[in-house]
């Protein structure tokens, strides 16, 4: 056996509950989380203008360099051209040597950035080849009066030349990387303004449809509680933020609306009872007309009558005095004030003792009431007298607006394709003009004039049907007729609902 | 008595004709009773009766239809209807049609034979009612 489903309260203490719940729930409002973005905007604003600062002073760093890095091969192009003539025309030898002291300081001077440029070993090579040619230089200045220099020219040449190619190599390599990175300085500014404005637009989608989600949610909770669904609202987020407050204050609302809403009912009962006293008045008047001539014509007959005229006489009496008895005890269970009460119940049951309810008014009218119940219906949960008083209620809005003659039909039956039980009431009546259909379930709406009637009778109803979590709605109305749909969830299979019983 | 009083009795309730009809008989009437108002009438179309009791309120057809069919057909006959309650305002305008009188529910059955002895007055053919008190 499964056990009966979460139902709306009809209290009001749970709904001090939900606050408490939303109370407790931790908070981000949305204030917050406009500030948090705005502050990380600004951390990639400033991270956008430090990168570019370092970015230069790099730069800054490396065009100086690379006048360093200029000298050095004019140093050592110096030294190449002094050698040149030297062996040419035989001129002054130190001068080279001088050139190439300057070159070597240079190096030395920024080896360490060197290094990093050129790598280690190419550093090393390059130093390599100027101490050999240094070498071989100052050989070529010793061997001048020996004459040997036919030795030393090609390998002063094979080593001069490594030298410069290596240098120009740096030199070129340098120039490139700054190339490179004023390259990137262009572009880096450029990536960061696109990073941002995918970043701001995804914040303001997010943004946006989180508000517009909410806005539609609660759109919906008033759309809800104009059809007197009175359940309080739980916000669907785990967090608190403006909207909780507004929930908040919605439950209040709702609670008062709730209150107000009782009232209405039961103002609206008395109508009813109103109604169904005229009907049960008249109706009693059977039963008690029935007792009273039987007893007459048997004080009248005594001595006459056999014995089982006299008993059959009797059995018409209690027998009558019992069906009085059924009719007042009808009103009464409709009229008595009691708790709402919400347990499993048989549809068909409560539909047919509405029936029995409305008899006299059906009669009264010359209407003709047909049922049609479907077989092993399934039970459904809800309030005995709340839904009798839905179901008086659209079998007196038929008979209202019915010609002696015309036809009510009850219908229930199970809806195929889902677990609801289907109450269809049927009239054959002018129907609802289209231009009204959208307002009648309003409350205070009515055709009828203040005095018939009171325009609270299907607002009530769809109230009391969407606390039950079912459905209320207008089927269809034309010339034709018209019909009035409720559909009430279903407990379960028949069978288990029997057992149950 | 020269000759019994027809009456038809029309109620949808059975207990009514039930016990009016050994009431009535004793008074010197011939009753006739129906429950179903589709066959009462089929049956006045077939006879003359000389008084007509109907219930006003019954399913298919009330009594104010009974009663304009036999206004229709027998001018002469007298029409006394039951009702469920005693409202002045109807009473007045179902007399002005000519309906011969009204009993309201519960009634006894000594209160629809004074009725019908005054009906019986009108018709010319009076009847004695001292003939119960035996
Ligand atoms: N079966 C029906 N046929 C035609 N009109 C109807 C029917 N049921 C309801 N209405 C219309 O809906 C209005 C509102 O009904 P309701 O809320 O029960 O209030 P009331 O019956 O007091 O007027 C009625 O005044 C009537 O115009
Ligand atoms: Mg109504």
């Amino acid at each position: 056996m499964t056990p009966p489903p979460e139902l709306p309260t009809l209290t009001d203490d749970s709904e001090d509950d939900e606050n408490l719940k939303l109370k407790e729930r931790p908070s981000i409002s949305i204030r917050m989380t406009i500030a948090i973005s705005y502050a990380l905007f600004f951390l990639l604003c400033v991270a956008i203008t430090i990168s570019s600062f370092w970015t230069i002073s790099i730069l800054e760093d490396k065009i100086k360099f690379l006048e360093i890095t200029d000298n050095y091969l004019v140093e050592i192009q110096q030294a190449r051209r002094f050698e040149k003539n030297y062996l040419l025309y035989g001129t002054n030898l130190d001068d080279a040597l001088e050139h190439l002291t300057n070159a070597k300081k240079i190096l030395s001077a920024n080896s360490k950035t060197i290094k990093k440029i050129m790598g280690e070993k190419i550093f090393q090579s390059n130093s390599d080849y100027m101490q050999k040619y240094h070498d071989q230089l100052l050989k070529l200045g010793g061997e001048k009066k020996t004459g040997k220099i036919d030795d030393i020219v090609p390998l002063l040449r094979q080593y001069g030349g490594e030298m410069v190619s290596s240098a120009e190599e740096f030199v070129k390599k340098e120039r490139g990387s700054v190339a490179r990175m004023l390259m990137m300085a262009k572009r880096v500014p450029f990536y960061f303004i696109s990073g941002l404005l995918v970043l701001i637009m995804i914040f303001v989608i997010y943004l946006t449809q989180n508000l517009m989600v909410t806005l539609k949610r609660f759109m919906d909770y008033t759309k809800r509680i104009g059809e007197g669904d009175f359940s309080p609202i739980v916000p669907a987020k785990k967090f608190k933020d403006e909207f909780t407050k507004l929930a908040e204050a919605f439950n209040t609302m709702i609670r008062e609306l709730n209150h107000k809403h009782s009232i209405l009912l039961e103002s609206h009962k008395l109508r009813a009872i109103g109604t169904l006293v005229a009907g049960v008045a008249h109706e009693l008047n059977n039963p008690l007309n029935n007792t009273l001539l039987t007893a007459e014509m048997l004080k009248e007959d005594l001595t006459v009558l056999s014995d089982t005229e006299k008993i059959e006489m009797i059995d018409d009496m209690i027998n009558e005095t019992v069906r009085s008895q059924v009719i007042v005890k009808g009103l009464l269970d409709f009229a008595r004030e009691s708790e709402t009460t919400i347990k499993p119940l048989k549809i068909e049951k409560i539909v047919s003792e509405a029936i029995r309810l409305v008899a006299n008014q059906v009669k009264m009218a010359m209407v003709k009431l047909k049922t049609n119940f479907e077989d092993n219906l399934p039970g459904i949960y809800g309030d005995e007298q709340l839904l009798k008083q839905v179901f008086v209620n659209l079998i007196i809005n038929a008979l209202d607006v019915l010609p002696p003659g015309g036809e009510v039909c009850v219908d229930i039956h199970k809806n195929k394709n889902s677990d609801f039980v289907v109450v269809e009431v049927e009239d054959n009546g002018p129907g609802i003009p289209e231009h009204i259909q959208s307002r009648i379930f309003e409350p205070f709406f009515t055709t009828k004039g203040q005095s018939k009637g009171t325009g609270l009778g299907l607002s009530v109803s769809k109230g009391i049907i969407r606390k039950l979590g079912g459905y209320m709605h207008l089927k269809r109305s034309s010339e034709s007729g018209t019909i009035f749909m409720v559909s009430l969830p279903a407990i379960e299979s028949p069978s288990e609902m029997m057992s149950k019983k | 008595m020269s000759k019994s009083l027809e009456v038809l009795l029309l109620d949808d309730e059975p207990i009514v004709g039930r016990r009016l009809k050994p009431a009535l008989d004793k008074i010197g009437c011939h009753v006739e009773i129906f429950e179903n108002p589709i066959e009462a009438v089929a049956r006045i179309d077939e006879k003359e009766f000389d008084i007509v009791v109907t219930d006003i309120r019954m399913e298919k057809m009330n009594g104010m239809q009974v009663f304009e069919h036999v206004k229709k057909k027998w001018p002469r006959t007298k029409v006394i209807i039951i009702t469920g309650y005693a409202k002045m305002e109807l009473a007045r305008e179902a007399m002005e049609k000519g309906i011969f009188d009204f009993i309201a529910k519960p009634f006894r059955p000594d209160d629809l034979r004074q009725i019908i002895a005054r009906a019986a007055q009108a018709l010319g053919t009076p009847i004695d009612l001292t003939l119960i008190k035996d």
